[in-house]
């Protein structure tokens, strides 16, 4: 659709020239979250290097260095493109809608038919290259989301107009993911499509149903089909899982440990114990355990509270945004980044039940935090047009 | 998919700006997000890291640290003379950490060539080298000195510095292995006493292990050099005992205590103990059987081990388990018996000291008494007729002992029970000194007329033999009682004395007085119960006895008796007391003084010189002693007669020559005064033999004779040679056999006779 009128693009907007100044309080992007998101970037960078350097140094021949030397090139790479996206109108995306999801959906399909030696299909692996089509699908399902509100945004209210049809995309979208298996994944995306549809406009009546319906059928499969009893047996009582079957409880008890010999102030930056192969993978999932060790309470806390303030700006980016498409932009990435990091929190803490997911911006992983960055170019390309710092303007529907 | 109305048309805003329900709704989402969700952690947090710290910390430590103990070098324990009785020295546990091995060839060089080396098995060793994750294996653990030079040698040669750690440690050794074993006890394989004084000295042996405190990781490893995290406590070596125990003394006690088990045939062992009785010092503490604590769970009596080879499964190891306890037990403070004659030497001491009777009373003995209507009998059924107080515990006369029982009353009677301390634990600092239950004696209140006649002299009740030397050595020392005492010093690991013993007197239960009359009406010499106990130069005073055990005979239907001897020498300046206590002889004589009493007059003869104990002779002892046979090689024959006239020898010359060309006995032996030294002149009759003539039965008179007409000495054993009632028993070269002229023969006489 798009290609069809190239020459187009470069059309007419308000204030070109001050939109596409860099650094700006006042015609550029958003600075408060910029910084905030480069204070998350730093001490999630610091936070890798720390986690990351006993457990590279038993799997990478002794390099403790080889984890954050990779994490850092590619928050680099991110940065840039980050800063080059939020210089681009984001309403171009409009274009990108439909096929990127068709395209995301086409990986969710392939990637359950590639060859996997643990049963489980989240991967794509070409050289260089590493991903997880779950990671695009969030993206492609917030950007049709955003798109279908914005531009229907009259019909939202209806059962046909603002319900069905998002839940078949949300369906058909969890649905694949689920079945790579990816719980976690999918209730990410559902929280997203939920976030969105809610702030969209679509009838709380519906949501609350289908909320209802499904918390329903989550209940029965576990309460009474049994499913994922030693998830639940681990999340109440972890000691006695534990003495029961260590294996099964292992990952939930060792990040317990290493938060609760965090204490107040924590053991110190770099003198976590737990990293050294007794938490798994603590540069990755469980990399907030170990800052909750090295740092404490305090640390931890005020880990939260850059994400906690990293969701007001985003969106308040969003609300500020002069339409629609822009503001469930906003909200949605938004929504993912704060929705993901809570998962995460939760789970390393013990506070539901275990499903790996991955902490934005200070889990290891390349394709992942460009990725993560890119769309928060997404953000700070809004927040160019948004009508921040500036008088509120009077909104009407 | 649901179609918007339209594309959007060149990209310029097409929609309006948020309504106001976007607005509300979003700021819903934020506040769930923020307030519920991120609240919901913080909560978490804070009740991990703020409530549960410690507990969780704890936890998590707990897998973090390995925490290694440095053992600390167990002291030493040393005899009275600083002879070693038991050690720990150095030996060595070989490390490995699979890990660092490179190749299969090694791991192959390893099994093949080590475990030939330290003899484990192959498989074992070559299945450990495949534990790749693991840098902690353990190959062998407490090698010794030169095998651990071996071994360095060989990992230095074979360039696996790497792969081995030889690690130090300690092990337990009992140089004079079996000697005291009783007394020491033993330690376990992780050097802690778990028997005997090793383990009622613990605390002192032991000293403060030290620590090495390692973080690990999660495989178990030690952190690497970059990550390392190391703390060490250095260990504080224990402290060392010197006892008061003899080990030479303790050599004789249970040279003579092991025989007699034997040739008694003893089911239930034997024990001895020898006491300083001015200070409480033990100077020996024997028990027989007993084992070796370098190899403490062997059971030494070969038909227990036989029976026991004989079952299986859980039997098997019950089995086991019983007889190694068994042979644990310290008889000589773990054991209770009934005393019987030898607590005549108690009632005397009261009696005398209470004035119920002097040496002099007179008492008459028609074989029994008559109490309340109980015929109690006396040993010697036709009854000592006529006899004075000296003369009735010299005939152990069990009547006399009940009139005296019953002159002395319960009260008073009750009242040296006790001061003589056998209603209480002596508190010697061993382990499992048995509990004195009331159980085991009759108090005031059940002593009626016939326990108390009946306990008079020693039956119905049950002391330990600790109690009984302890009260005898009252009974000699002047009347005190003492508290004895096996460890007399502890030394620092620098060999400072940090603690000395004191002789601790608990009180005095008779009056010196008391104690000098009664040591001279005890002295064997006038004693005929005890004769077997005579030392030739030593005064020696005791008293023997054989009592039933009565309670155990009811229930098996056995017969069995415990043989002892109690007594103290010299009697005119009492130092050392002695009992010798054999539990079920299974001879047909086995009274005290038969079997029990000759043991304690070897042990006194061997140890009481040792012990600097000056004898005194008599006449009679002098006339009889021994000489040594003087050098007469290659003399002139009337030269030689001479010097072996003048050595109160005689001789007999043997051919025709003129000077000696070889003599027999050779030089420095010991024969009787008058033995006969042959001196051969010619080397054609230096083949004359004669043959050993049969000298059981005889008295020593007679078996003189006997030697003479053979032409050969013998030397005698077992008692003086002043009386004509000891016969021989046995001799040390078998009848009939053909020996050269002059050879010595040694015969032990016997008191056959003797009364209980």
């Amino acid at each position: 659709m798009a290609s069809t009128k190239p020459a187009a693009l470069p059309a007419a907007s308000p204030k070109p020239k001050k939109r596409f100044r860099l650094f700006s309080v006042s015609q550029g992007f958003d600075m408060p979250f910029l910084i905030i998101l480069m204070i998350i970037l730093v001490v999630g960078l610091i936070s890798q290097f720390s986690a990351g350097y006993a457990y590279s140094y038993y799997w990478n021949d002794g390099d403790s260095f080889y984890f954050i030397k990779r994490q850092l090139v590619f928050a680099l790479i991110g940065v840039v493109a980050m800063l080059v996206i939020s210089t681009v109108d984001y309403h171009i995306l409009h274009h990108f809608a439909i096929p990127l999801m068709l395209v995301s959906l086409a990986l969710l399909a392939v990637v359950l038919f590639l060859p996997s030696s643990t049963g489980i299909h989240r991967w794509i692996r070409l050289p260089g290259l590493q991903f997880q089509p779950s990671e695009i699908a969030k993206f492609a399902l917030i950007l049709l989301f955003a798109h279908l509100i914005s531009l229907n945004h009259k019909k939202m209210k209806t059962f046909l107009g603002g319900y069905l049809p998002f839940m078949l995309i949300l369906g058909l979208t969890c649905g694949l993911v689920f079945i790579e298996p990816h719980l976690s994944g999918t209730i990410l995306l559902l929280g997203i499509g939920i976030v969105m549809m809610y702030v969209g406009g679509t009838r709380l009546a519906y949501l609350l149903g289908t909320l209802g319906l499904g918390g329903a059928a989550v209940f029965y499969m576990i309460f009474v089909k049994g499913y994922e009893q030693d998830r639940i047996s681990v999340w109440l009582d972890p000691m006695k899982a534990y003495a029961e079957n260590p294996n099964q409880a292992w990952q939930t008890v060792q990040s317990l440990y290493a938060i609760g010999s965090g204490g107040v102030m924590g053991q110190g930056l770099g003198n976590s114990r737990q990293k050294h192969l007794f938490l798994p993978e603590p540069q990755n999932d469980f990399i907030f355990s170990v800052i909750c060790e090295e740092m404490g309470f305090v640390g931890a806390v005020l880990v939260i509270i850059l994400f906690a303030l990293l969701l007001w700006r985003g969106i308040t980016i969003g609300m500020k945004s002069p339409d629609k498409f822009g503001s469930m932009l906003a909200v949605g990435l938004t929504a993912q980044i704060g929705l993901q990091a809570f998962m995460n929190m939760a789970v390393v803490t013990n506070t539901i039940p275990n499903t790996g997911i991955s902490l934005p911006f200070f889990s290891y992983g390349g394709t992942s935090l460009v990725m993560l960055l890119a769309q928060m170019g997404v953000v700070l390309s809004v927040s160019r047009n948004a009508s921040l710092g500036r008088e509120r303007e009077k909104r009407d529907l | 998919m649901a179609k918007p109305k339209k594309a959007p048309v060149n990209n310029t805003p097409t929609t309006k700006a948020p309504t106001r329900q976007m607005w509300r709704r979003s700021i819903v989402v934020l506040v769930i997000l923020i307030g519920f969700c991120f609240s919901a952690v913080i909560g978490k947090l804070s009740i991990l890291q703020i409530a549960q710290a410690d507990e969780w910390r704890e936890r998590a430590v707990a897998q973090q640290m390995s925490d290694s103990i440095i053992s600390p070098k167990r002291g030493t324990i040393y005899d009275t003379n600083m002879t070693v009785l038991a050690q720990s020295a150095t030996v060595w546990t070989v490390i490995m950490s699979p890990k660092d091995i490179k190749d299969e060839d090694t791991r192959v060089k390893i099994a093949d060539e080590l475990s030939a080396m330290l003899e484990v098995d192959r498989d074992t060793l070559y299945k450990k080298t495949l534990k790749t994750n693991s840098q902690y294996e353990v190959v062998k653990s407490k090698i010794e000195h030169p095998l651990a030079e071996t071994l360095s040698t060989w990992i230095q040669d074979n360039d696996l510095t790497g792969v081995f750690r030889i690690i130090e440690d300690y092990k337990r050794y009992y140089p004079l292995n079996s000697l005291a074993s009783e007394v020491l006890g033993f330690t376990g394989t992780d050097n802690n006493g778990l028997y005997g004084l090793e383990a009622y000295y613990e605390e002192t042996l032991a000293g403060k292990p030290g620590r090495i405190v390692t973080a690990k990781n999660g495989w178990g490893d030690e952190l690497s050099a970059k990550l390392k995290f190391e703390k060490t406590v250095d260990a504080e070596d224990g402290n060392s005992l010197v006892l008061t125990i003899d080990s030479t003394v303790q050599y004789y006690a249970e040279k003579y205590l092991e025989i007699a088990v034997k040739e008694n045939g003893c089911t239930n062992r034997g024990a001895c103990i020898i006491m300083d009785v001015n200070t409480g010092a033990i100077v020996a503490m024997a028990t027989k059987g007993d084992f070796d604590p370098n190899d403490p769970m062997t059971v030494t009596d070969p038909d227990a081990a036989a029976a026991i080879a004989l079952l299986s499964g859980d039997e098997r190891s019950e089995a086991l388990i019983k007889a190694r306890e068994a042979q644990w037990v310290n008889k000589p403070i773990s054991d209770y018996y009934e005393p019987g004659s030898v607590f005549k030497v108690f009632t005397s001491a009261m009696a005398l000291e209470e004035g119920v009777v002097n040496e002099e009373t007179p008492f008459y003995c028609n074989g029994y008494i008559n109490v309340a209507g109980e015929r109690i009998g006396c040993h010697k059924r036709t009854g000592h007729g006529s006899e004075n107080f000296a003369q009735a515990v010299s005939n152990s006369c069990n009547p006399a002992f009940a009139e005296i029982g019953q002159k002395l009353g319960r009260t008073l009677f009750w009242k040296y029970y006790q001061g003589f301390g056998f209603t209480e634990r002596t508190g010697i600092d061993m382990l499992s000194e048995s509990r004195v239950t009331s159980a085991l004696y009759h108090n005031e209140e059940q002593l009626d007329i016939v326990q108390l006649s009946v306990s008079a002299f020693g039956q119905t009740f049950k002391v330990t033999p600790i109690q009984m030397i302890t009260a005898m050595a009252a009974v000699a020392n002047g009347g005190k009682l003492m508290q004895p005492y096996v460890v007399q010093q502890v030394l620092d690991a620098d060999g400072n004395v940090v603690e000395n013993t004191e002789p601790v007197v608990k009180r005095q239960v008779i009056s010196e007085e008391t104690s000098d009359r009664l040591c001279k009406i005890l002295d064997v010499s006038v004693n005929s119960g005890s004769k077997n106990a005579y030392v030739a130069g030593y005064r020696v005073a005791g008293k023997t006895g054989t009592s039933d055990k009565t309670d155990q005979n009811l229930q098996t239907g056995s017969n069995d008796v415990v043989a002892s001897f109690a007594g103290f020498a010299p009697s005119d300046n009492p130092q050392y007391a002695i009992l010798v206590l054999l539990d079920e002889p299974q001879v047909s004589v086995r009274f005290g003084g038969t079997i029990s009493a000759p043991v304690a007059q070897k042990i006194m003869a061997e140890a009481l010189p040792y012990l600097g104990v000056e004898p005194v002779y008599t006449d009679e002892e002098i006339a009889s002693m021994e000489r040594t046979t003087p050098d007469v090689m290659d003399k002139e024959v009337s030269t030689a007669q001479t010097m072996l006239t003048n050595s109160e020898l005689r001789y007999k010359v043997v051919g025709s020559g003129s000077t000696v060309i070889k003599q027999v006995p050779g030089k420095g032996e010991t024969i009787p005064k008058n033995g006969i030294v042959v001196l051969y002149t010619e080397e054609g009759e230096l083949s004359r033999t004669t043959t050993v003539p049969n000298f059981s039965g005889m008295t020593l008179a007679q078996a003189n004779v006997a030697a003479a007409n053979a032409n050969i000495n013998i030397q005698m054993s077992g008692l003086g040679l002043e009386s004509g009632e000891a016969k021989a028993s046995t001799q040390s070269i078998a009848e009939g056999t053909s020996v050269p002229l002059g050879t010595v023969v040694e015969v032990d006489f016997l008191y056959q006779d003797a009364i209980e």
